[in-house]
């Protein structure tokens, strides 16, 4: 007993003494849930912040504030001298990049966030149309936390699969990957709605093209495997095979839900990279316009063998537009990396090899069911 | 053979215990950042360089083995006594002890670095060192089999954290580990020479063989327990190599626990921070064996209590802390240590081997010659 009173009585005091590190108590901070950088107007960066302050008596309230300085740390040194509450980072859950910032590049973004131990790399991260500025100060009629919503947003939608993920440490893994560059959604301000609008094709972290949000479930078919995604589309008259020639004299549109998705690529071709990219989608009909008789097995085949060739079209218009901006977003070069032996890429040789490279597109597109009415 | 250690039985450990020891010495600061240190010279086939590391830890333990076997109960300090004399072994003793001192040593500032960096900025190095001192010393003074208790938990309660991997397997791409071997054999040798901080700790073996009850059985534990240790950081640096990219692994510092900073769960956001701080009960059978191996030694050369054997040794190791304060001091501690534990762990226990028989056949020999005449 008196070896134990020896020992506890220093531990004790220790343990005690731990409770006098800085406390981050939630109604004497600020929480930041969304940043956003612009390029700023006297200084290199303008950042535009969303912080909830927690308040025991009265509701949560949520300011947005815009400062200007070089850094990223030296806007929170702004921001803090704004505000009556310390603040903190630690539930920060999306970045903005302006559009004119990510034309410059997000290198340092991406290295600021990463080095910061306080920010997840769980983090999503999104373009905007023209500056985040005016997009979060904007009073919203039926927002009440722009922050929130906006990561809700995001995250419903990256979840569902309509959306490509753009999180931190996927931003991360494609910057620094020899053979894939970043690609994240865009999103803008449409009247008393924040919507998804667009997919930025990146190039060594600079933002060089989009595509429109529509064909981000093509970005995500080469991309990755996925599991479900609803997806519409319309397969023109003069495209559509005889047997369902007949059934209409106008275009047919389509909805079905993915179940799932294979991409399988290989690479055929080492001098001159050609791929073949094997996209296999499991599907269920869910709509068609006009109808048509699915419990007929030869116009289901009529109609898978219509939407395999819509989306390889479609899948092809989507690499020929990344090839021109030389943004590999699907990660061919990963592939050419993996297999060929001491192939010595680096970011600006495969960025050659990308613009004439060539991908032979075989979708294999099958109907598993369709709803519970013919 | 001179010097056997007559123990009393109220002192050995079960043998199967071994596994526990060993397995829990040599995981430790390590596992949270050795991906980087590898991956700059073997790239993607790291793994590779793991796994040979891993095949070398056992070689080396089954040299180690050879040499206690001959001399049945003594353990590394008595063997050194023999082999080189009175003078000779003593100052190679006080080295070992040494090589103790500076793992204990930098095994305890890398984990107030972790801490420091990843949750508490603000709190003093000396303070977390006083605090985790206590513990250790708390430990330490319950003698061997309290050691070896501490080592039992400390593995089989941080077993949970093992299938922690299969979350960033979610964005893993086996893409990343091909072409296999195309590293070329001089650098993935490289990255397994950069294993040793790591994969080092399974040297206890020397020191606490003559408390094991049952010597017969000690190659099966001892090289289960070194097989467990390759498989986890194997499966962690295949993990780490198919979740980051080839920069991005290079750039990460502790890239196990960025792995695990993906993880968030309903009733907890930021899982890495729970991981750093669990880290405490892997690090603390480390922090144990080697004060105790350090004890072991001393008590060869001078007549010392443990009690006052212990508060020198952390007053010296809180020494230590005041005067190591920046990443860059750690990483060159790092570094130097590595490279003398290289020569120390993997090369030294071949050579006393090879002296150990050489010495017996001789003075077998001798007697024999006694014996005739």
């Amino acid at each position: 007993m008196n070896k134990l009173k020896y020992f506890y009585s220093p531990l004790l005091a220790l343990v005690l003494l731990y409770g006098c590190v800085e406390t981050n108590i939630l109604d004497k901070v600020g929480l930041t849930t969304l940043v956003g950088y612009d390029v700023g107007t006297e200084k290199k960066i303008a950042a535009t912040v969303v912080i909830r302050e927690v308040n025991p008596e009265f509701q949560s309230n949520v300011e947005v504030l815009t400062t200007e300085n070089d850094t990223s740390k030296g806007n929170r040194i702004e921001a803090n001298h704004q505000l009556s509450k310390k603040v903190v980072v630690g539930q920060m859950r999306v970045v903005l990049f302006g559009e004119e910032l990510a034309k410059e590049g997000l290198r340092y973004f991406i290295d600021t966030n990463l080095e910061n131990a306080s920010v997840s790399n769980g983090i999503y991260m999104a373009v905007v149309e023209d500056r985040v500025a005016p997009l979060l100060e904007y009073e919203y009629e039926n927002i009440e936390d722009i922050g929130q919503h906006i990561f809700r947003l995001i995250e419903q939608n990256i979840e569902q699969e309509y959306m490509i993920s753009s999180t931190l440490h996927e931003v991360a893994r494609d910057y620094y990957s020899v053979g894939k560059d970043v690609a994240m959604p865009i999103i803008k301000r449409d009247k008393e709605l924040v919507k998804l609008s667009g997919v930025a094709l990146f190039k060594d972290g600079k933002m060089v093209s989009r595509l429109p949000a529509t064909d981000s479930f093509y970005v995500k078919i080469v991309r990755d495997t996925f599991k479900a995604g609803l997806y519409e589309t319309i397969l023109h008259h003069e495209d559509l095979p005889s047997a369902l020639q007949k059934i209409t004299t106008d275009d047919m549109t389509v909805a079905f839900d993915a179940i799932h998705s294979k991409r399988k690529v290989t690479l055929v071709n080492a001098a001159n990279p050609e791929f073949d990219l094997n996209v296999k989608i499991k599907a269920r009909i869910l709509e068609t316009y006009p109808d048509i008789n699915q419990g007929d097995p030869k116009s289901v085949a009529a109609l898978e063998k219509a939407i395999q060739n819509k989306l390889a079209k479609e899948l092809e218009k989507v690499i020929a537009q990344s090839q021109k901006v030389e943004s590999d977003i699907f990660g061919f070069g990963e592939i050419y990396r993996g297999s060929v032996r001491h192939a010595q890429l680096t970011k600006e040789k495969w960025h050659e090899m990308y613009k004439d490279m060539k991908v032979n597109i075989h979708v294999d597109f099958v109907v598993l069911r369709n709803g519970v009415f013919e | 053979m001179k010097n056997p250690l007559q123990l009393n039985p109220k002192d050995m450990v079960n043998t199967y215990l071994l596994f526990f020891v060993m397995h829990s010495a040599q995981i430790g600061v390590g596992v949270q950042g050795f991906q980087r240190i590898v991956f700059q010279d073997a790239k993607h086939d790291a793994w590779i360089s793991v796994l040979l590391a891993g095949i070398a830890t056992h070689i080396v333990t089954f040299f180690m083995i050879k040499t206690l076997e001959i001399y049945g109960a003594n353990d590394l300090y008595g063997i050194q006594q023999d082999i080189f004399g009175k003078l000779i072994g003593n100052v190679l003793n006080i080295l070992y002890i040494f090589y103790c001192f500076m793992s204990f040593f930098s095994i305890l500032r890398n984990y107030i670095e972790v801490i420091q960096a990843w949750i508490f900025p603000s709190i003093s190095a000396w303070f977390l060192a006083i605090t985790l001192l206590i513990i250790i010393i708390y430990a330490f003074t319950g003698g061997l089999r309290v050691i070896v208790g501490v080592s039992f938990f400390s593995v089989v309660l941080s077993l949970w954290i093992i299938p922690m991997l299969a979350f960033p397997l979610k964005f893993s791409s086996i893409n990343s580990l091909l072409p296999v071997l195309e590293t070329d054999f001089r650098s993935i040798l490289k990255g397994a020479k950069s294993m040793t901080f790591t994969i080092i700790g399974f040297e206890i073996l020397m020191v606490i063989y003559p408390f094991l009850n049952d010597k017969k059985h000690v190659q099966k534990y001892a090289h289960l327990s070194l097989l467990a240790t390759t498989a986890i950081y194997v499966a962690v640096m295949a993990v780490s190599i198919t979740y980051y990219s080839n920069e991005e692994i290079v750039k990460t510092v502790w890239a196990t626990l960025t792995l695990f900073s993906f993880i968030s769960f309903p009733f907890i956001e930021r899982f890495e921070f729970m991981a750093v701080c669990f880290w405490m009960l892997i690090i603390l059978p480390n922090l144990c064996l080697y004060l105790w191996a350090a004890y072991r030694g001393a008590i060869r050369l001078v007549n010392i209590g443990h009690t006052k054997f212990v508060w020198l040794f952390a007053f010296f190791i809180f020494l230590g802390t005041l005067f190591v304060q920046t990443r860059i001091q750690i990483n060159a501690i790092n570094n130097q240590f590595a490279n003398i534990a290289f020569y120390a762990i993997f090369v030294y226990p071949i050579v006393l081997w090879i002296i150990a028989a050489l010495k017996k056949k001789i003075t077998t020999k001798k007697e024999q010659k006694n014996e005739q005449a």
